[in-house]
């Protein structure tokens, strides 16, 4: 048997119900993998040890005492990690910056709140780029993650950590938090599975909000199978965030029976303002093309589309997103948490805690928002992104008339290496090009990898209409037994 | 669209943000290369389209309702306070001069 940190969640799930390892050493396995990488790699910020041995023990205990009525939990006894952008009560949380240093959240978040009920084991929290604003990690207050397979390459971000946890198999899954790719992303670049789910699937009560209208938790999974498990369970419709959706939940049990073994009748869309660009690195489109090739030995049918405005969706995004940003982080202000310059008059007190607080990505977001929201501009920028919002999401209604999925590579490039593009935050920006309509549009995406042959990993996105999870995830989980066989 | 650094400063009034002179030169550095490129959606035809808004889920207001915070939650929110009076929020006063709060204080050790 392989060492127990490099099983699946499915592989697990199967072996702890049979009574053949238990989750005390599955967490145990997990522990040691963080012990012997992490000081080089620097995903997680805190191990919850004794939390999560205790945890293990309790999950353990359940499958002991079960007379058989005990119902499906699927992730029961399964070591995860969290971002550090979701409250866990009682447990240090920051989103990667010091103005929240020594900051305790005071109640859970309803993501993680429902991975504990389902008896999953918290490993800990992960790095991040701070605030979310950033797509290497290299913005963390606390210091970036490294890349599992070349420690002088970053991860991507923001969600780089919980990335890395997973690739590296220090746990079995993750979640990470996606506002213009933060997930898809870093899973691109490091070789993993990574969803964002529809806006409005799971909650974002107690995720540190970037931008409201943009922000979806999702998983990071070795597996499509295991992404289907994770979302399974973090989904649903919450009262405490108005936002969520009432749609039909996405079902484990039924998410493959229309492709259950090839892409016979499925339609998927290539859309040429993507694989036409001509900022995709060689090794991104060898590998991306090829996957694209599988898909179609699978049987699909490909049709090049037309996507209208995808070259602009990066434009709008970086209106909008700011915009909300400006909003969401005038809370951190020195006044009920966080840190406090002390001693000065009212106003020197925000602008000096919160100057001293943020890093500069995060200044540099809230001036942009704070400008495109200012008398004399807001029309020009704000209105008129929110206008191109719309063109945006009625190019994609569009386009899910004619094709099932859309396809294109996840980013235009691999790994990059550390400081590479600090000094131009557009070129850290242009990371995103792919990604970010999907958040702007609101509709589900994943990123499967799609090369095996130990170099830098590459990803591919498959993007479904708003709430089609199951055809995304079934699809997915073709391409990968595809890509499988044909390695 | 270019700003100068005066305009940058006075964004950073706006936003709270007490910049120092480097920084502030850096910023409006950086938002010339962000202005520059997030500007393409000027050349967009938006005639006759209306902004994006969500659909609203339902009508009107449900009722207010007042909860309970339990003990834990509360000790939690408190302790997070970067000045605290007992059960209280020390704050510096909107309309004072004066630095600091009226206890003069410190933030409390954890």
């Amino acid at each position: 048997m392989k060492p127990l940190n490099e099983l699946t969640i499915a592989e697990a799930r199967e072996l702890l119900d049979k009574g053949e390892i238990t989750s005390r050493a599955l967490t145990e396995a997990c522990l040691t993998q963080i012990r012997s990488l992490d000081g080089a790699l620097h995903a997680f910020l805190e191990v919850y040890e004794k939390d999560a041995l205790e945890a293990a023990d309790r999950s353990d205990e359940r499958r002991t005492q079960d007379d058989g009525t005990m119902g499906r939990n699927p992730l029961d006894g399964i070591p995860v990690a969290i971002k550090d952008n979701m409250l866990l009560q009682g447990k240090p949380c920051t989103a990667g910056s010091k103005i929240l240093q020594g900051y305790t959240a005071a109640y859970d978040s309803t993501a993680v709140r429902k991975l504990i009920e389902s008896g999953a084991v918290i490993l800990g929290r992960t790095n991040m780029d701070e605030f979310a604003m950033g797509s290497s990690t290299e913005h963390s207050a606390y210091g970036p993650t490294k890349h599992p397979r070349d420690p002088e390459r970053v991860p991507g971000g923001s969600s780089g950590g919980s990335a890395v946890a997973v690739a590296s198999n220090m746990c079995l899954g993750s979640l990470g938090s996606d506002t213009g790719g933060s997930i898809r992303q870093p899973a691109s670049l490091c070789g993993v599975v990574g969803l964002k789910p529809t806006y409005g699937r799971v909650s974002r009560y107690g995720l540190m909000a970037m931008a409201s209208s943009l922000d979806q938790i999702g998983p990071f999974a070795k597996s499509a199978e295991d992404a289907a498990t994770i979302l399974e369970v973090i989904q649903g419709q919450d009262a405490n965030d108005q936002t969520t959706s009432d749609a039909e939940p996405f079902q484990h049990s039924t998410f493959n029976i229309q492709h259950s073994s090839d892409l016979k009748g499925l339609k998927i869309g290539l859309p040429k303002q993507a694989w036409k660009s001509g900022g995709i690195e060689d090794r991104v489109r060898e590998k991306t093309e090829e996957a694209v090739a599988e898909l179609a030995k699978a049987g699909a049918e490909l049709v090049e589309i037309d996507l209208p405005y995808a070259d602009e969706a990066l434009a709008v995004y970086y209106i909008l997103m700011p915009c909300e940003v400006s909003a969401n982080l005038s809370r951190f202000d020195g006044m009920r948490y966080g840190l406090r310059k002390q001693g000065l008059p009212l106003f020197e007190t925000y602008a000096q805690s919160r100057a001293e607080g943020f890093g500069d990505e995060v200044m540099r977001r809230i001036l942009l928002g704070t400008f495109a929201l200012s008398s004399g501009y807001i029309d020009a920028y704000y209105v008129r992104a929110k206008k191109v919002q719309t063109l945006i999401r009625q190019a994609y209604e569009k386009a899910f008339k004619e094709v099932d999925l859309i396809v294109t590579p996840t980013t235009p490039t691999t790994a990059f290496k550390l400081g590479e593009k600090l000094d131009d935050p557009v070129a850290m920006y242009l990371e995103d090009v792919f990604t970010v309509s999907i958040n702007v549009a609101g509709v589900p995406a994943i990123s499967m990898p799609c090369q095996d042959d130990g170099g830098m990993p590459v990803g591919i996105q498959l993007i479904s209409s708003w709430f089609e999870e199951a055809k995304l995830l079934s699809v997915a989980k073709i391409l990968e037994s595809q890509l499988k066989t044909k390695n | 669209m270019k700003l100068s650094k005066e305009e940058v400063a006075h964004l950073a009034k706006l936003a709270r943000l007490d910049l120092p002179d480097d920084k502030l030169e850096k910023m409006t550095k950086d938002f010339g290369a962000i202005l520059e490129y997030v500007d393409r959606i000027q050349k967009v035809d938006v005639e006759g389209v209306a902004p994006f808004t969500m659909p609203a889920k339902s009508e009107g207001w449900r009722p207010d309702q007042a909860f309970e915070v339990d003990e834990v939650t509360r000790e939690l929110i408190m302790a997070n306070f970067p000045e605290r009076a007992g059960d209280l929020l020390a704050a510096p006063g909107v309309f004072s001069a004066r630095g600091g709060s009226a206890l003069g204080g410190e933030t409390p050790k954890k």
